[in-house]
């Protein structure tokens, strides 16, 4: 049985501590996205980046910020904490919009996308393939947080106004060495 | 991304080459839906040279795979890998695309 994974709202969530994080400010740009994106990214060490995923998934939150949150508007900034070691991706990326107000939505979308997913019914699936509302356009994929609650496994978590979202991925350590428990 | 197409048999092979992210995914959609107007019904993706893809380009794929079903033509995406083929995992996506591990197999799929 496949875990249906949730968006979680909840301000306190220690995903949103920014302690020794490193901080950058974006303007708007929707042309700027995969820039702003290995700007951050750049930071992270080679064992972690999984080639280009890391990259792909954070390029999505801060996607969502620009186009969703801010609509693209120059005035408005994103703002983005990050942290990266061999172990741990932990990302904050807050905008200046009006939240993600269709939060319950996903989730129930989400829940009846994975039951087809389970249950192997493609025909059906159909309908969940993208979640869409009435603010998406014909450019909206509508598919980005269905990999994205996968790939983040300690959390997606939204602030109470749902323009700030924090997210956090464990990779097991690396062993280095001669494995020596079975001598 | 660049588009190449090719044909083998009476099937139309899209060669895709480089990123398919949120600036260029659409272009994959247009072409696809102009060769649909030409009465071309046999596609097969090849991403064998596609290394990296976003949900923009999950998007196409979606579109295109939907739209295809819908008018009962056939199609077969091809040769995924690496942080592609994770990013079609993580969708949970592996089952509903019409997925080969090579332009044989898909040929074969397709013409069976």
């Amino acid at each position: 049985m496949s875990e249906v994974k949730l968006l979680v709202v909840d301000e306190n969530s220690k995903l949103f501590d920014t302690t020794g994080m490193f901080y950058k400010e974006f303007d708007s740009d929707f042309r700027q996205i995969r820039y702003y994106t290995l700007l951050v990214v750049q930071k992270a060490p080679a064992e972690i980046k999984e080639i280009n995923l890391l990259e792909q998934q954070i390029s999505e939150i801060i996607k969502n910020a620009v186009k969703h949150g801010n609509k693209c508007d120059p005035k408005k900034k994103v703002k983005v904490w990050y942290y990266f070691s061999v172990d741990k991706a932990h990302l904050i990326v807050q905008d200046e919009g009006e939240g993600f107000k269709d939060l319950e939505k996903w989730n129930d979308f989400n829940k009846k996308r994975i039951n087809c997913f389970v249950k192997q019914n493609f025909d059906e699936m159909d309908k969940f393939v993208s979640f869409k509302t009435n603010q998406s356009d014909d450019h909206d994929s509508g598919n980005a947080m269905f990999a994205a609650v996968e790939y983040w496994n300690g959390g997606v978590v939204f602030n109470k106004k749902k323009n700030g979202i924090a997210v956090l991925k464990t990779f097991p350590k690396k062993k280095h060495g001669l494995d020596m428990s079975s001598l | 991304m660049e588009l190449k197409v090719r044909k083998f048999s009476s099937t139309y092979i899209i060669d895709v080459n480089g990123e398919m992210d949120l600036y260029n995914s659409y272009k994959l959609k247009e072409l696809v839906l102009k060769m649909i107007e030409k009465k071309i019904g046999q596609f097969i993706i090849n991403l064998e040279n596609v290394d990296y893809i976003d949900s923009s380009g999950i998007g196409a794929l979606i579109f295109i795979c939907s739209h295809i079903k819908k008018i009962n033509m056939k199609l077969q995406i091809s040769n995924i890998h690496g942080s592609v083929k994770k990013v079609i995992e993580l969708t949970k996506l592996m089952g509903y695309f019409p997925i080969s591990n090579s332009i044989e197999e898909a040929i074969a799929k397709i013409e069976q």
